[in-house]
């Protein structure tokens, strides 16, 4: 088992966290100058398009706080691969851990009455346990049965999604033609923290849990633990750190916090679960956390950039109709240049050689 | 209760494992050179768009089949290209061209059709009549009137099985995978080697995903590789990176995917919810490796980039 381990641990994971900033700014470039080409092909200038998108994702208050909305779950969900990628375990099922913690957390927040604030809590907690739960079948059939996770915890995601929409469109569908759960109590609900705009309160649980998943990676046995079994695990056991245990914590707080991001979701925008709830925020978390090379911090960044990629990217399909798939192209070009940044790399040593030269 | 097991039960289960079939051996052949092809699902959702489209355009499926193993080897190029000549990440490239293919097809649907979705219906792959097997039973049922793909398939664990054990470039392909530097040293371009095992691999992918959008359906609709991608790499490692057990493996995933669609036939949604039986695939998936794994061990390079030694 040890050494199935170190395989798909086998990862330029150390190398990501190495990898100097440029890297990701340049392969977002590469992906808007490739990603040209296309808008080209649909008949309108590359050049009014990203005007248009760069309107649309911060051009007035309203769009900007719209941007930073979006980045809430991304950053959140951004936030869960990362801490399993931080152990060598790849959770990829971040979209149904997400799922299964927001329609546990809408089903708390209409079924039960509670003051608010302990209402909230227990929401948040809702969601961090059944995204924890969820995962962490996955967990265990790596520790002890030696599953792949990057297999079981996508093929995951499909039970999740049907037994999500199972649950909303025939057991607990509020009156009315969407298939929906019935609106949260207001106990529960996330404040919209500025008049006239959608950003809610759930900014300032992402600002907390930056800090606790940054606290909990750098300054604890545990997170000292988990981050050895990531980067040498024959190296953790022979030291006596046990890796099964930490490959099962790792993906547990992994799906907890996505479950946080799928409760966060609920409370503070829609306040209510319905068919099809996450346009792929989950998937978006793997993107998000790999273009912040694994650092808590930049992962809000980057998750405001992918934000601005779908309010930007909404922008550009009402005034030119150019399809926002786009920019699910560009996230796999960026993806792309990230795992193959030698590409370019080489490309700029040699010219500052020959600078030096 | 109707009869669950039936001919018509072996027909799907034919129907439903041949594109498992061919996306298997597409990752097995990349596997055993050394490159872990994650981007399986992506190939195939691309080949199935490519087909629908080639065969909507020209009204011949067989230059969509031409079509969808193109897309197939240009996505194989560029993993190829990150991975093997300048040592890129073989799992973050793999989810990379997974995405890009996503929102590549999707694009492409919106912009071509004005509506997202799926296209319009296109011409499908021909049935082959084989005239001696008509009267035949159960087995002249099951084998005419099938198209070239599902033959392919099935004779593709013997190809591939002569392929890799049986020619000098199979068995360098293995070597790659197995200790790429002593196949340097006995004067294999290890490179090269990956790189046509690799594009093979994506040749292959995208005619699975061909299969779905001109055999299975008679169009393209957005995400329908719906996850066999990563079913068929589930088989891989179920039938440990071997011709036949990865061909029985496929089978078995296919056989199971058949039930359940009998199933939902047999059990209305009104007795038993078919989100149940939609999900069975990925849980039995889950389940069978939890069951056999543990013992699975790919090639012994899988996954590494290969470095050559600079003198």
């Amino acid at each position: 088992m040890h050494k199935d381990m170190a395989k798909s641990s086998f990862s330029l994971r150390d190398w990501l966290e190495t990898t100097p900033i440029i890297v990701p700014v340049i392969a977002v470039i590469l992906a808007f100058a490739f990603g040209a080409l296309f808008i080209l092909a649909t008949g309108h200038n590359p050049i009014q398009a990203y005007v248009l998108f760069i309107r649309g994702a911060f051009g007035n208050t309203f769009n900007l706080m719209e941007t930073i909305t979006k980045s809430i779950p991304l950053t959140i969900a951004g936030l869960a691969f990362l801490f399993a990628y931080r152990c060598g375990v790849f959770n990829i099922g971040t979209e149904g851990q997400l799922l299964i913690g927001a329609i546990a957390a809408a089903l708390v927040g209409f079924l039960i009455k509670l003051p608010p604030v302990i209402h909230q809590i227990v929401l948040i907690l809702t969601g961090a346990v059944f995204g924890a739960l969820y995962a962490g079948i996955a967990g265990w059939l790596k520790a002890y049965r030696g599953v792949n996770e990057i297999l079981s915890t996508l093929m995951l995601n499909y039970p999740a999604i049907y037994l999500t929409h199972f649950l909303v469109v025939k057991v607990f569908k509020a009156p009315g033609v969407v298939p929906a759960t019935p609106l949260i109590n207001k106990s529960a609900e996330l404040p919209v923290i500025i008049p006239d705009t959608r950003l809610h309160a759930g900014i300032f649980i992402v600002i907390g849990l930056i800090f606790l998943v940054d606290f909990i990676l750098r300054k604890t046995v545990l997170g000292y633990e988990i981050r050895a079994v990531g980067f040498n695990p024959t190296a953790a056991a022979y030291s006596g750190i046990s890796i099964r245990k930490n490959v099962i914590i790792a993906i547990m707080i992994s799906g907890a916090l996505a479950g946080i991001a799928g409760s966060v979701e609920v409370m503070g925008l829609h306040h209510r679960f319905f068919d099809q709830f996450s346009p792929g925020y989950g998937f978006d978390g793997i993107s998000v956390s790999l273009v912040a090379l694994l650092n808590p911090f930049a992962t809000f960044f980057s998750a405001l950039f992918f934000g601005a990629m779908r309010t930007g990217s909404t922008e550009m399909q009402i005034f030119l109709e150019i399809p926002r798939q786009l920019m699910t192209l560009y996230q796999g070009i960026i993806l792309f240049f990230i795992a193959g940044q030698l590409i370019f790399i080489t490309f700029i040593r040699k010219i500052i050689r020959k600078r030096k030269e | 209760m109707q009869n669950i097991f039936s001919e018509a039960l072996l027909a799907t289960t034919i129907n439903l494992s041949t594109p498992i079939i061919i996306a298997v051996f597409a990752g097995l052949i990349s596997e055993r050179s050394g490159v872990i092809n994650l981007a399986l699902e992506g190939m195939m959702l691309a080949g199935a768009c490519a087909a629908a489209l080639g065969s909507y355009f020209t009204g011949n499926p067989y230059i969509g089949l031409m079509a969808s193993i193109a897309i197939g080897m240009l996505m194989a190029l560029a993993h190829a290209y990150a991975t093997i000549t300048w040592r890129g990440d073989q799992i973050i490239s793999g989810l990379a061209l997974i995405v890009a293919s996503v929102g590549g097809t999707g694009f492409i649907l919106q912009l071509i059709f004005k509506h997202g979705g799926n296209t319009p219906d296109v011409t499908t792959l021909p049935r082959i009549i084989i005239p001696f097997l008509q009267n035949i039973p159960v087995l002249g049922v099951l084998i005419n009137k099938q198209t070239i793909l599902v033959y392919f398939a099935y004779l593709l664990p013997v190809l591939m099985y002569l392929f890799l054990y049986k020619t000098p470039l199979g068995m360098r392909i293995r070597a790659c995978g197995e200790d790429p530097r002593t196949a340097d040293t006995l004067g294999i371009n290890v490179y090269l080697t990956r790189y046509v095992a690799v594009l093979i691999s994506g040749a292959l992918a995208g005619l699975s995903g061909a299969y779905l959008s001109i055999v299975q359906l008679s169009k393209f609709q957005e995400n329908m590789s719906a996850g066999r991608g990563w079913i068929a790499i589930a088989a891989l490692i179920l039938g440990k990176w071997r011709p036949w057990s990865v061909f029985l493996a496929a089978l078995f995933f296919g056989f199971t995917d058949a039930i359940q669609l009998t199933m939902q036939v047999v059990f209305p949604d009104s007795k038993l919810p078919r989100e149940i039986f939609l999900s069975l695939p990925y849980i039995l998936t889950i389940l069978v490796l939890a069951g056999f794994v543990g013992k699975a061990i790919g090639p012994a390079a899988g996954g590494k980039p290969y470095e050559k030694e600079q003198l």
